[in-house]
C-alpha cells in the first residue's frame, strides 16, 4: 500500500452510529462499510482519550507506554497532577522544559527509520511534538497560556459574580460606553499575581457589539453580540525584558442591562509558541498562514463556559462548528499535498459534544434539573453527519493504493450518578480521616486525610491507589499486607449497589497486574474500577475529596461520559478492507498500519495485523 | 556560592541590550540586573597595589579555590559539568574582537543557553560586553537597570554575593554593600494553586 488514512473521531459512540447506519443517514461511512469492513473496537483500560490513544500509537497496552488517566498523583504528596506531561527545571536560570509522559515507541518512529513520510495532525499525547520524518501537530496535552487544559475570563458588571473552579472573573464598570479591563495571562511564578494584557471596549448599542481596543492585533476587534470574534493576538509583559504571546477570541452575551463577555482560554500562538507544538517547529505557523488561526490548545471546545452557564447551548454547537470548520481544512490542506506515507487528522469534537449533550437523550437525567429541552435531543446524531461529510471528503483523496480507516478511540455513555470513591473507603476501614473529622468537613486534596492510618485511596477518574510503605511517603502497608487489602477492596466493592436507585453501580474492580504488563506497570494505579452504564466517579473523587454519602446525581451540564467497564464504551473501527472482525483492539492498529506501508512491527506491539 | 565570568569584549550593548530574540541573555537581565559601565577599566581588577593589580582570578587562586579560565564554550561546559570548580572565566575567542554580526549575536545567546543548563542555583552568573554587563544569580537583590556603574565595581560585588569577605585593598566598591541578600529559592507559589493552574478546564474533574 502506498498510502494510509486515518481519520479519527474522538468518542465517537457505535450504538449511535449503527442505528444512524441503519437508517442510512450517515452515507459514507456506510459506503465505507460495504466496501471493507466495519466493527466495532476494543479500547484501553480505562477508556480515555489520552490513554487509548497512546496504545493505539504504540501498539503496547498502558504498561508500555505510561498513560494511565488524564491524572496521576505524586506519591511524596498524595496530590493529584497531570499525567500527561511534566516540567522539567535543571536550574533557575534555564526556562522549564516540557517532558512528554508518553513513552514506548509510536509507530511513526519506525516509519520514519525506514524514510517513511508521516503527517499527524492533533494526535493526543504528543506534547512536545515526536520527532519525525514529516509533520506533526500536537493534540491533547497541549496547554493554554496558563498552563492548565484551558481557563477562560468572564467579565461581568454584576458585582455578586464569583469565579468558579477553571474560569476567571473580572468586574467591570461601563464609562461613557467605554470599559477598560484586561485579558488576563500566565501567573507569575515570583509575584503570584496574573499577568495582564490592557484591553479598552467601546460599546455600540445600537449596533449591538463593541470593538475591543488594543495593541493586539488587530488593534481594532469587532465582536458582535452572541457571535465568536475572530482572534485577537495579545503579548502579555512577563519581565522587563520577555514577552509571551497568546490568541484569545470573545464572545458578548450581553450589553444590557448588565454588560458580560466570554473570552476564550488563551491559546499559544503559532509564531512565537510558548513551547513547541509541531514538528518541525516551524510547521504550526506554516499552517495558520495556510489555513488561517486555529486553535491551538489540545482541548479546544469551551466546555466550560457551557458547563458553568456562562453561554448557552447553541454558543457551544456555533464553537465546536467553528472547531471542526478549521480541523477540516487542516485536513483538506494537508491531504491535498499528500503523497504516499501515512496521514491522521483527529477530530476531537464529537467527544467534546457528547458529554455536554448527552442528558438532552434522557429527560430523566439528573443534570436536566427537571427542566428537559428537547430542541438539543439529536444534537449528537446531527454532529455525527457532519463527521461523516468529512470522512466522505477524505474518500475523494482515496485510491486503490490507499488503505482508509476511521475510528473512534472510545465510545460515549450516560453520567447520572456519581460514586463517592473516597467515602466508600472511608465506611469500609481503608481510609481514615484524622480524630474528629466527618466525610464532607473538607475539601479537595486530601484535606483531613491521616495518612498513618489509611490504607488505600482514590484518585483521577476511577482509580484506587494503595498507601505502600517504601512507595507513598507515609505508607504503612507491607507488600503482604496490600495482598488482602486489595482482595478486600475487590470483593467489597465489585457489585456495589446504589440504593437510591436499586441498581449496580459497580461492574467489578481490576488489579493492576491483570490488565497492564510492560515497563511502566509500577506507575499504574493498583486498581481500577469497572463502572456501570449510568455511573462513574463523582464530581468530588478526581481530585481526592472524601465528601458525604455514597453516591451523588450529576447535576453539571457534562452529562455523558466514558469512564466506566472499557467492555461497555467500545469504539468504532471503519476500513475499506476486509478486515478481521473478532475482537479488533486499539492495539491491532499500529501493527496493521505498519505491514501496509511494508515496515515490520515493533518489538514491544502486541497486536497483529487486522488485514493478514 | 560560585561564579562564572563570560567576557566578551566585542559585543555592542545596544544590540545586547534591544534585540527581543537573545531569549537566554533576556531571561538572565529579568533575573537580575544590568547597564552600562561608565568608564572602561577593567572589570576584573580587584585591587591596585604600587606594582601589582589583583585579579579576581588572583584572588581566588590566593584562596585555594578551584580556578580556571577558558577560551572556547565546549571546554568550559566541559568543566561545568565536572563540577569542581569555584570560579570559572570566559573569554571567548571564537568571536570577532569587534563588530559584531547578526549571527554572532545569536551564536552568542545560543552557545550562553547550552552553557546555562550546566549550572546548579547556587551560582552568581556576570556577562560582561562591550562597556555593560549583566549579573544574575538567585540571591541578588539588584533587579533592571543600574544606571552609572563602574567597571571598578564589578569583582567587588561579584565576591560579596559569592559570600567572601573583600581584600581590605579594594579598588572599588560593591554595589550589594549593606543589602540584605536574597534567600536563593526559586518558586514560590503555593503548591496547590499550580495544581489548580495546571487541572483547569479538564472538565472531567
Amino acid at each position: 500500500m502506498k498510502k494510509v488514512i486515518v481519520i479519527g473521531l474522538d468518542g465517537f459512540e457505535p450504538k449511535i452510529a449503527e442505528a444512524m447506519i441503519a437508517r442510512r443517514e450517515l452515507p459514507n461511512l456506510m459506503k465505507l462499510q460495504e466496501q471493507g469492513e466495519y466493527s466495532r473496537l476494543r479500547t484501553t483500560y480505562s477508556a480515555q482519550t489520552p490513554v487509548a490513544w497512546s496504545t493505539f500509537s504504540t501498539g503496547t497496552n498502558p504498561g508500555g507506554h505510561g498513560i494511565f488517566d488524564f491524572l496521576t498523583r505524586d506519591p511524596k504528596t498524595y496530590l493529584p497532577i497531570m499525567a500527561l506531561s511534566r516540567y522539567e527545571q535543571k536550574n533557575s536560570f534555564v526556562p522549564p522544559k516540557v517532558v512528554n509522559m508518553r513513552r514506548g515507541t509510536p509507530f511513526w518512529d519506525l516509519l520514519s527509520a525506514k524514510d517513511v513520510q508521516s503527517t499527524i495532525l492533533r494526535v493526543p499525547c504528543a506534547y512536545p511534538p515526536d520527532q519525525m520524518k514529516g509533520r506533526m501537530l500536537s493534540g491533547v496535552g497541549v496547554p493554554d497560556l496558563r498552563g492548565g487544559f484551558g481557563t477562560p475570563t468572564f467579565y461581568s458588571t454584576r458585582k455578586d459574580l464569583h469565579a468558579d473552579q477553571s474560569e476567571k472573573v473580572v468586574n467591570v464598570s461601563v464609562d461613557k460606553n467605554r470599559i477598560a479591563t484586561c485579558v488576563i495571562g500566565p501567573r507569575d511564578p515570583k509575584t503570584k499575581s496574573d499577568h495582564k494584557f490592557e484591553i479598552n471596549i467601546q460599546i455600540d448599542r445600537a449596533e449591538n457589539k463593541i470593538t475591543v481596543i488594543s495593541q493586539g492585533q488587530p488593534d481594532k476587534l469587532e465582536v458582535q453580540l452572541g457571535k465568536w470574534s475572530k482572534w485577537l493576538k495579545v503579548k502579555f509583559k512577563v519581565g522587563m525584558m520577555q514577552s509571551v504571546a497568546g490568541i484569545v477570541r470573545f464572545n458578548l452575551r450581553q450589553i444590557e442591562p448588565e454588560f458580560e463577555l466570554y473570552a476564550s482560554p488563551v491559546n499559544f500562538e503559532t509564531e512565537e509558541p510558548l513551547y513547541p507544538i509541531s514538528s518541525p517547529k516551524e510547521y504550526a505557523h506554516e499552517l495558520a498562514m495556510k489555513i488561517g488561526r486555529y486553535y491551538t490548545a489540545g482541548m479546544a471546545e469551551d466546555h466550560d463556559g457551557l458547563n458553568l452557564g456562562r453561554f448557552d447551548e447553541a454558543t457551544y454547537l456555533d464553537q465546536c462548528h467553528i472547531v471542526m470548520r478549521e480541523r477540516r481544512r487542516m485536513m483538506e490542506y494537508e491531504l491535498g499535498r499528500f503523497e504516499s506515507g501515512y496521514f491522521y487528522c483527529l477530530f476531537d469534537t464529537p467527544d467534546r459534544l457528547a458529554h455536554m449533550f448527552w442528558r438532552f437523550r434522557e429527560p430523566d437525567h439528573p443534570s436536566n434539573h427537571g427542566e428537559y429541552n428537547a430542541e438539543f435531543a439529536n444534537a449528537i446524531e446531527e454532529h455525527y453527519r457532519e463527521c461523516d461529510a468529512i470522512v466522505g471528503e477524505a474518500m475523494k483523496y482515496v485510491d486503490d493504493e490507499t488503505l482508509f480507516i476511521v475510528l473512534s478511540d472510545h465510545g460515549m455513555n450516560s453520567f447520572q450518578r456519581g460514586l463517592n470513591l473516597n467515602t466508600w473507603l472511608d465506611e469500609n476501614g481503608y481510609l481514615a480521616l484524622k480524630p474528629g473529622c466527618q466525610p464532607g468537613d473538607g475539601g479537595d486534596f486530601f484535606e483531613n486525610v491521616d495518612w498513618d492510618r489509611t490504607k488505600a485511596y482514590a484518585m483521577g477518574l476511577g482509580c484506587i491507589f494503595l498507601n505502600l510503605k517504601g512507595r507513598e511517603s507515609n505508607g504503612i502497608l507491607s507488600n503482604s499486607e496490600a495482598e488482602s487489602v486489595q482482595d478486600g477492596i475487590v470483593s467489597g466493592l465489585a457489585g456495589l449497589v446504589d440504593k437510591d436507585r436499586g441498581a449496580v453501580a459497580v461492574r467489578s474492580v481490576v488489579r493492576r497486574e491483570h490488565v497492564y504488563s510492560g515497563p511502566y506497570l509500577s506507575e499504574a494505579p493498583d486498581l481500577i474500577i469497572n463502572f456501570s452504564e449510568g455511573y462513574r466517579v463523582s464530581w468530588d473523587t478526581p481530585l481526592g475529596g472524601v465528601p458525604r454519602g455514597l453516591f451523588a446525581d450529576n447535576r453539571k451540564k457534562w452529562g455523558g461520559d466514558h469512564v466506566i467497564d472499557p467492555a461497555l464504551v467500545p469504539g468504532v473501527l471503519f476500513m475499506n478492507r476486509k478486515f478481521r472482525t473478532e475482537s479488533p483492539s486499539l492495539v491491532d492498529l499500529a501493527p496493521t498500519i505498519l505491514n501496509s506501508l511494508g515496515v515490520s512491527k515493533g518489538a514491544e506491539m502486541e497486536g497483529s495485523d487486522l488485514l493478514s | 556560592m560560585k561564579i562564572l565570568a563570560l567576557e566578551f569584549p566585542g559585543a555592542e550593548t545596544q544590540t545586547l541590550f534591544n534585540e527581543t530574540r537573545l531569549e537566554n541573555l533576556r531571561r538572565l537581565m529579568d533575573m537580575g540586573c544590568f547597564g552600562e559601565l561608565r568608564d572602561p577599566a577593567e572589570w576584573n581588577v580587584l585591587a591596585r597595589h604600587e606594582n601589582h593589580t589583583l585579579t579576581l582570578m588572583e584572588f581566588f587562586q590566593q584562596a585555594n579555590k578551584q580556578c580556571a579560565s577558558f577560551d572556547d564554550f565546549s571546554s568550559l561546559r566541559a568543566k561545568l559539568e565536572a563540577g569542581d570548580w569555584d570560579f570559572c572565566q570566559l573569554t571567548a575567542r571564537s568571536f570577532p574582537a569587534d563588530n559584531w554580526s547578526a549571527d554572532d549575536y545569536m551564536n552568542f545567546d545560543r552557545e550562553l543557553g547550552d552553557t546555562l543548563q550546566y549550572l546548579s542555583d547556587d551560582t552568581i552568573i556576570a556577562i560582561l560586553g562591550k562597556g555593560c554587563f549583566v549579573l544574575a544569580s538567585a540571591n541578588n537583590p539588584l533587579s533592571g537597570e543600574l544606571k552609572n556603574a563602574s567597571s571598578t565595581d564589578v569583582a567587588p560585588t561579584l565576591i560579596e554575593l559569592a559570600g567572601y569577605p573583600l581584600p581590605s585593598s579594594v579598588e572599588g566598591k560593591s554595589w550589594v554593600a549593606g543589602m540584605e541578600l536574597k534567600s536563593s529559592s526559586g518558586l514560590t507559589v503555593e503548591e496547590e494553586e499550580i495544581l489548580r493552574d495546571r487541572l483547569s478546564g479538564l472538565g472531567y474533574i
